[in-house]
């Protein structure tokens, strides 16, 4: 196996995410802070043993957190010690995760990995694994770090069902430079496809050069608050996913899908508490914000906080109009 | 009675006409079942013509006019040929997905176009059985149009951007603050080496530039002599200094330096030197943007804290957007929330604390000056946004109006009307047209002067009648104003209204 390693590659990022609204560039100043945080652990290690997996180091320390939390992925820090910080050579497994698409790197500590579509290219500095495999050949895997996207910290924060699997059809709001959704086209492959929605035309840049290395990625550069534009360019969906946060993100949301999402398809929305009411407890704002998805027929099934990934933040997954169908059970 | 459907797709437009109908009460329920089942579909809706579009430019060029809701000639064409005409005895509808766009139609073909409910279901089965309803389409190919047509069409939008100029103005504004910032570590970093050699010389001259002039000039201290006196004078412009720094050099207790140290040195400071200047000619650069894009702003709190509004705004539309208690305390929102969350006081001013005004103002008075400041900024990016004609007269004017506000305060002295100041502003850019009451609507000037104007009277006849009781409780009224931002601008909106109607 060989890890490439890159920087975080964050310099764009704070400057282009403004074009939501100020309410996301707060987001930007929280992966700041957390760069800070690894650089500590980094130092601790002492950088030259450990040479190249001085990012690895970094993690541990900011995973330390969550302890047996997530139940996707439980931390094996007891074992690294063979590995030492040679670069080649250590073992890594990785096994497929409970949802579909999603798998598992068990190594020094687990991490979250997608199947790389494009082989050989990292999107944003993430560390890639290849693995043999029986028959010669070699798999690529990207690691998905849980504090850049809500899915991932949605899926080790023990989320039920993600829906969001090989083949499915995914509407993508907020995709900002497009770091998640290329680990959601990972997940749901060449049969599936993923419309990402962005209306920052700084981030929609990065978004689009990611697009066009994957050919299931279709960039829309458009407010999502009006899906009537970007209606010639989408399907029915199976899913929405939204990371908006905005103060109207269920409005955005629930007018989405009634364009573009399936009778019984579902919904997942991650809600930053600060964005839509910054007086009131992040609970009472999920609670209305649930609400408000339910007068439009979107039924929570399921709402997790996403601690410790990200701060008064909720990942609500719901479905649309699910008791008149008959195809409910997909 | 025929019914339509008109259904855009990356690939081109289909028509469909809607077979069976049910009565209306019962509609929406019908068609919600029959949409999930495509057999049934597709004997209430049937494919009555497609027309691909020929090219990805093509595409391209009618998917903005359709994100526009305008009618594009090839989907005019399209319309024209497939639907009947609405006759004397049939009378023909279409549904649409998009109201603009009906009413495009509406105007250009003259068909009823229907956008409700029902149209909306139908159109959502359209769309969930598109593949199977288009038997032109093979499967995959509607998703590899999207996906062309999808790049193409985010292309297109990153490419035309409208902030152009604001962005200029941003990028160099915040250059600007990074330049002084590494300016002036940057200069600390000369004196300190520097003093190494010649201590004495910071004290006698403070100025960074002028420094880091001086130290390229003297170089070795010890080849300081009588003959560089005059150039001394001319980079200090002092001749006491120049003659201070060379009785210094003669009796300084710095380290001799040998070459090679002082040759580094020397290039560094020629660094610094260049990064001053090049501050400068930035700062020009900006003023004179400053003055293309935002002229009244400019005129009315300077270049540079304009520049900062903008920034903060992300465009100069977007801060012609914000109402005025936005713009007070934009650059505070860390204070701002807090306070919310804490329930104590809200700050008084943001970015626009860096106006002169403000500093000027005794402290009990920054508060109102912040607030009048903030007035008078909205209305001058709004003028600046949306008026055609490029003058800085509104600006002049409305700074004039928060000098008077600030000797208001001080002494008491009235300040000239609102309304009579803008007429002066209109009659010297030659728009006293607009200071007729009796408007009419057909022109943007007009609009654009006429949303400045009636903020402006209201607040006349506010601040007339605050301007005794406003002196107790000023700050109260403006706390509770902010936290219901969104009624007040509201109700700022029906003043508007009222005041139009009136007009």
């Amino acid at each position: 196996m060989a890890y490439d390693r890159g920087g975080r590659g964050g310099g764009g990022r704070g400057g282009g995410r403004g074009g939501f609204g100020g309410d996301r560039g707060g987001r930007g100043g929280f992966g700041g802070g957390r760069g800070g945080a690894r650089g500590g652990a980094v130092s601790k290690f002492g950088g030259g043993g450990r040479g190249g997996f001085g990012d690895r180091g970094g993690r541990g320390g900011g995973r330390g957190a969550p302890g047996g939390r997530g139940r996707g992925a439980p931390r094996g820090g007891a074992r690294g010690g063979a590995r030492g910080g040679a670069r080649g050579g250590a073992k890594v497994v990785v096994e497929p995760h409970r949802h579909e698409g999603i798998f598992i790197a068990r190594g020094k500590e687990d991490m979250l990995v997608t199947k790389n579509l494009v082989p050989g290219e990292s999107v944003y500095g993430e560390k890639r694994i290849s693995v043999d495999n029986a028959d010669q050949t070699k798999t690529e895997y990207r690691v998905w770090n849980p504090f850049r996207s809500k899915i991932a910290a949605g899926v080790l924060g023990g989320v039920d069902n993600i829906h969001i699997g090989p083949g499915k059809k995914v509407l993508y709001l907020g995709a900002a430079s497009g770091t998640s959704v290329s680990h959601v086209a990972d997940v749901v492959g060449p049969t599936g496809l993923v419309y990402a929605v962005e209306f920052s035309h700084r981030s929609g840049r990065d978004l689009i050069n990611m697009a066009k290395k994957r050919t299931n990625v279709i960039p829309i550069i458009e407010d999502a608050r009006h899906p009537h534009k970007y209606r010639m360019l989408v399907g029915m969906v199976d899913v929405i996913f939204a990371d908006v946060a905005q103060p109207d993100q269920a409005r955005i949301v629930t007018m989405n899908a009634h364009m573009f999402l399936k009778n019984g398809g579902h919904v997942a929305i991650s809600i930053k508490a600060n964005c839509i009411d910054s007086t009131v407890a992040a609970d009472i704002v999920f609670a209305k914000e649930v609400k408000k998805l339910e007068e439009e027929r979107v039924k929570a099934q399921e709402q997790l906080t996403l601690e410790p990934y990200e701060r008064d933040h909720a990942l609500v997954i719901g479905v649309y109009r699910r008791q008149k169908k008959t195809k409910a059970s997909e | 009675m025929s019914f339509f459907l008109l259904h855009e797709t990356a690939s081109g437009y289909a028509l469909f006409e809607r077979i069976e109908s049910e009565e209306i009460g019962q509609e929406l329920e019908e068609v919600q079942k029959s949409v999930l089942d495509l057999a049934r579909f597709s004997k209430t809706v049937k494919l009555r013509s497609f027309a691909p579009f020929k090219s990805a430019a093509h595409a391209l060029e009618n998917i903005m006019d359709v994100s526009e809701g305008i009618v594009n000639p090839s989907l005019k064409a399209f319309l024209e040929m497939n639907m009947p005409k609405a006759g004397k005895k049939q009378t023909v509808q279409l549904g649409v997905s998009e109201s603009n766009l009906g009413g495009g139609i509406k105007a250009e073909l003259g068909y009823d176009c229907l956008h409700n409910e029902t149209v909306r279901e139908l159109l959502r089965g359209i769309r969930l059985h598109a593949d199977r309803l288009m038997s032109q389409l093979k499967d995959g190919d509607l998703d590899k149009a999207q996906l062309g047509l999808g790049h193409a069409y985010s292309r297109s939008k990153v490419k035309f951007n409208v902030n152009r100029a604001d962005n200029m103005i941003m990028q160099s504004i915040n250059l600007l603050d990074q330049l002084d910032k590494d300016v002036n570590t940057f200069s600390m970093r000369v004196r300190e080496w520097y003093g190494w050699h010649f201590p004495e010389l910071v004290k006698i001259c403070a100025d960074n530039a002028m420094y880091a002039k001086l130290v390229k000039l003297i170089k070795n201290k010890g080849d300081l002599g009588e003959e560089k006196l005059e150039e001394l004078e001319v980079v200090t412009g002092d001749p006491i200094k120049a003659k201070q720094i060379l009785d210094a050099a003669r009796a300084s207790m710095g380290t001799d330096i040998s070459e090679i140290d002082m040759t580094n040195i020397d290039s560094f400071a020629e660094r610094v030197v260049a990064l001053t200047d090049y501050r400068k000619k930035l700062h020009g650069y900006l003023v004179s943007k400053m003055h293309q894009v935002a002229p009244n702003l400019s005129a009315l709190i300077g270049e540079m804290v304009g520049a900062r509004l903008i920034a903060h705004a992300g465009s100069l539309t977007n801060l012609s957007k914000y109402p005025a208690s936005t713009v007070q305390i934009l650059g505070a929102e860390k204070a701002l929330f807090r306070a919310l969350k804490t329930k104590g006081n809200t700050p008084k001013y943001g970015l626009i604390y860096h106006s002169t005004f403000i500093g000027r103002a005794a402290q009990k008075n920054k508060g109102r000056i912040s607030r009048v400041l903030a007035n008078k900024c909205s209305i001058a990016c709004r003028i600046d946004c949306f008026l055609d004609k490029p003058t800085s007269k509104f600006g002049e004017l409305l700074r004039e109006q928060v000098e008077e506000r600030v000797r208001f305060y001080e002494e008491g002295v009235t300040p000239r009307k609102n309304a009579e100041v803008m007429q002066k502003a209109l009659a010297a850019v030659g728009m006293e047209d607009l200071m007729d009451v009796v408007a009419n609507d057909d022109d943007d000037e007009e609009d654009a002067a006429e949303e400045a104007e009636p903020p402006k009277k209201r607040k006349a006849a506010k601040a007339e009648a605050a301007a005794d009781s406003d002196a107790s409780d000023a700050e109260l009224p403006k706390k509770k104003s902010k936290k219901e931002k969104k009624p007040k601008k509201e109700g700022s909106e029906k003043k508007k209204k009222s005041k139009k109607d009136k007009n």
